[in-house]
């Protein structure tokens, strides 16, 4: 029995010699990740994972810095213009851009990139609602032709829906572009064992909740990346991928918990990441007196906004959160300086309740998934709205609620009081117009068109058609200052996110859309 | 009764029960008191008409509740399991996928559990109130209720990352690619394929899982095998087996063990079906990708055909265990025969 373990354990030394031999011939590099994506379809991408295997397998015509929102890069697009109007958007493409099966890169590809994304009608397809066609004008130029002014249109041409795959290739295997592709195109189970794009990496394999791998493009029209495999290992628990990176079987853990921020600060051989995320947590009082009651009243919304601790709150969250002047995260061009919060004034939220008619408070329940959220814990956070909430006399009950039975309620606008969060769907300020009345999020406040100041509705058509950066940013200015004083909402923080990799590892940066271009890391 | 008729009888009232639990598992799948739409559907795509429109004709949600019980039992007689709603992918092909991963876990785990449960549930009761008798105890009390989650972490931090001696989390080393799939058990592809290095890592990466999940099934079936040999050292029958002037190796085994079995087989069967459907914990921490994260991950998306794919599929689990179990005891206990 005895020998019979040794005789395991010496062939397991062996092959991890074995195995180290063949990872310094071939550079490989292992990310541990709680693996939340399913499929690998990029024009029917809608799930934040998918964007770090996209990032390193697709481009799309434009592109973030890899360590920011804050300006839009030429990509796949050498140069573009738009007209006057600002509803023609005309894209002059690079002429060195190879698939990576060699077949060169034409307007072509991208006309049917974009049109089986739209006409998919899957989860992204209402991110080209303002686009009315797009053409190809020659085999280098792209005419992108909109509805409406739409000035986020270029921060959604970032997203991995828009990536631009190989026309050709896709047809071949069932893909279309046509009206009908929503029950035509049968293309989608292809792209998860394969891949049509023009980015530094082709997917090897992919093998659902274990791993995915993805192998050097030969053809990369770019700077060649350094390592020659990346595996992307299914690691589901943050605790796990904690001992793997400890041991030095992953280079990366991309879901460090809060909590374990401070465990690996003290190993100098790890280093950690820490940055604020783009998602929003924030608190819902519906408009309607009938389902909202006393916070339906604008003055009683303001005191709410005035009785939070907010510098408490963010302590729930750890390293790398911020809150928000209003309802714009920051990072997005358009928010005003999170200096300009607002702060507690216990004095001021009194006296509001008191001009409201509720000098003595009263009393209400607060509505929330249960649920952690990249280590937020929603019960937690509840319980400090609750209790800074009873410093002015609210009296809150918290009610807990199942996540999907709480999102039902929640989309349906039934919620009176409740504490939710919003992901960006495009990184550009213009997504958090829906927090504006007869947006997605002001309609489940029921904040409508008929029951909502002239004013805020005035600035949000203006904000919507406005393509003028400077003109844009005042109007978003003037509408965060408006939340500030009236509104159904309140921000509370934006959560940290954490990262930890071997601190060997050169090129590691965060952007909030793809998380890390794998492309970029080296030793 | 022959052992054939027996078996047939077993299998023709397994057909009721299996449509049974079909109609259960498709009437509670249904009750919940949410949408499968707000499950799957983004924010944004959740509020467009025309997305939701073509959402519900594409996975059949607009239709009567019992026209889809009907068209369901109708495509799974023709072996279609339906396509998952959340990845995409056909049902059957995902319980194929994931099955395998967690038939070769949960099987390693219940031999773990048989190798330390019946010995020592044996000697605990041979050797009553003595030291091992004590130390046996508290190692199943120990199995039995240390939760699954500190001790797979615990045996992680232990036997990979300060003593190395076992591998981490995966059913393999990250770097080395899974044998040609045939059964899908890593341990048995590798030996198909004559691959010995995948093999031996395949069997290491299997150890500490195997340990964590039989855990639990070591304590139940250690407590279980004491209580029986006691009731059966007792009896007159080993007495005579003694006069008999039989070796007491032989009067333990033979006459005390094989009698004592019978529960110990009911409790056996009944651990391998929760370990084959109840591993989710430990497949999460050690990576695993086997089919008790897919019924968690299904539910939490309320995807009904996955759900009702994964339901079967423990149905059907159990009805197979109770069989084998049932035979067993076929020919354990001649007085079944009668």
């Amino acid at each position: 029995m005895r020998r019979a373990t040794l005789l395991v354990l010496v062939t397991l030394l062996v092959m991890t010699a074995f195995g180290g031999a063949v990872a310094q011939e071939e550079r490989v590099l292992v990310v541990g990740l709680s693996e939340d994506f399913h499929r690998l379809d990029p024009q029917r991408a809608y799930e934040p994972g998918g964007s770090l295997i996209h990032k390193a397998v697709y481009d799309t015509l434009v592109t973030f810095p890899s360590d920011s929102a804050s300006e839009i890069l030429p990509n796949l697009a050498a140069s573009w213009t738009i007209s006057d109007d600002g509803l023609i958007y005309t894209f002059i493409l690079r002429d060195d851009v190879v698939f990576s099966n060699g077949d060169p890169l034409t307007a072509e590809d991208v006309v049917f990139s974009f049109n089986r994304m739209k006409n998919l009608k899957d989860n992204p397809s209402f991110l080209a609602d303002t686009i009315a066609s797009v053409e190809a004008a020659d085999e280098h130029t792209v005419v992108l032709t909109l509805t409406q002014p739409d000035s986020a249109i270029l921060a959604k041409l970032i997203f991995d829906a828009f990536s631009v795959v190989n026309a050709e290739q896709v047809r071949a295997v069932g893909g279309t572009d046509a009206a009908d592709a929503s029950t035509t195109d049968t293309a989608e189970l292809w792209f998860n064992d394969n891949s049509a794009g023009t980015g530094p990496y082709v997917v090897e394999s992919y093998e659902p909740t274990v791993r995915t791998i993805l192998v050097r493009n030969p053809n990369y029209w770019g700077d060649a990346p350094y390592f020659d495999r990346i595996i992307v290992q299914n690691m589901p628990e943050s605790a796990t991928q904690k001992l793997a990176l400890e041991a030095g079987d992953i280079a990366i853990s991309m879901d460090v918990a809060p909590d374990q921020v401070s465990a690996f600060e003290a190993n100098p051989n790890i280093t950690v990441f820490s940055s604020r995320s783009d998602t929003l947590i924030f608190l819902l009082m519906n408009q309607d007196p009938e389902i909202g009651g006393p916070l339906s009243n604008p003055r009683v919304q303001e005191a709410v906004r005035y009785a939070l601790d907010y510098e408490g709150l963010r302590l729930l969250s750890g390293t790398g959160t911020e809150t928000p002047a209003a309802m714009v995260p920051i990072g997005f061009i358009g928010a005003i300086d999170p200096a300009e919060a607002l702060t507690r004034d216990l004095d001021r939220a009194r006296e509001l309740l008191a001009e409201a008619g509720y000098p003595d408070g009263f009393t209400t329940d607060l509505r929330y998934p249960d649920f952690n959220y990249i280590g937020t814990e929603f019960g937690l956070v509840a319980q400090k709205v609750q209790a800074d909430l009873a410093e002015v006399g609210i009296t809150v009950n918290l009610v807990p609620e199942e996540f999907q039975t709480s999102l039902d309620a929640y989309r349906a606008g039934q919620q009176g009081f409740s504490q939710w969060l919003w992901n960006p769907d495009y990184h550009d300020a213009l997504d958090y117009v829906e927090f504006l009345p007869a947006g997605v999020v002001g309609n489940r406040a029921n904040w409508t068109d008929e029951n909502a100041d002239p004013e805020i509705l005035a600035l949000r058509d203006a904000v919507r058609v406005e393509s003028n950066l400077d003109v844009r940013n005042e109007l978003f200015r003037q509408i965060q200052l408006y939340e500030q004083e009236s509104g159904p909402f309140a921000p509370l923080f934006q959560p940290g996110v954490h990262f930890a990799f071997d601190s060997a590892l050169q090129g590691f940066n965060y952007n909030s859309q793809w998380r890390v271009n794998l492309a970029l890391l080296s030793y | 009764m022959s052992l054939s008729m027996y078996l047939l009888r077993r299998l023709i009232l397994a057909v009721p029960l299996v449509i049974g639990i079909s109609l259960v598992a498709f009437l509670i799948a249904n009750l919940v008191p949410t949408d499968p739409m707000a499950a799957n559907l983004g924010e944004r795509a959740a509020a467009d008409p025309q997305i939701v429109a073509a959402f519900r004709a594409r996975w059949g949600l607009d239709e009567p509740l019992y026209a889809q019980y009907f068209t369901y039992l109708r495509n799974l007689l023709q072996g279609d399991m339906g396509t998952s709603i959340r990845t995409r992918r056909p049902v059957l092909d995902e319980l194929l996928r994931y099955m395998p991963a967690t038939i070769e876990l949960a099987t390693a785990g219940i031999l773990v559990a048989l190798i330390i449960g019946i010995p020592m549930g044996v000697a605990s009761a041979v050797w009553r109130n003595r030291p091992i008798d004590f130390v046996s105890r508290i190692l199943s009390l120990i199995g039995v209720s240390a939760p699954v989650f500190w001790l797979a972490l615990v045996a992680l931090l232990v036997f990979y990352l300060r003593l190395r001696i076992l591998p981490g989390p995966g059913r393999l080393d990250a770097v080395l690619a899974a044998p040609p799939n045939v059964t899908g058990l890593y341990t048995i592809d590798s030996l198909l394929a004559r691959r010995w290095d995948l093999f031996s890592n395949a069997v290491s990466h299997l150890i500490l899982p195997a340990i964590v999940l039989g855990a639990f099934s070591a304590g139940l079936i250690t407590r279980i095998t004491r209580s029986s040999m006691l009731d059966v050292l007792s009896m007159e029958y080993m007495t005579t087996a003694r006069a008999k002037g039989l070796s007491e190796r032989t009067v333990i085994i033979g006459h005390g063990l094989r009698n004592a079995l019978l529960p110990v087989v009911t409790v056996i069967g009944l651990s391998y079906s929760n370990l084959l459907t109840g591993a989710v914990l430990t497949e999460t921490i050690f990576a695993w990708g086997g089919i008790g994260r897919f019924a968690y991950d299904s539910a939490r998306s309320l995807d009904f055909p996955a759900i009702m794919g994964v339901s079967m599929l423990i149905a059907l689990v159990f009805v197979i265990t109770n069989l084998i179990v049932d035979m067993l005891y076929y020919i354990l206990d001649p007085r079944i025969h009668a």
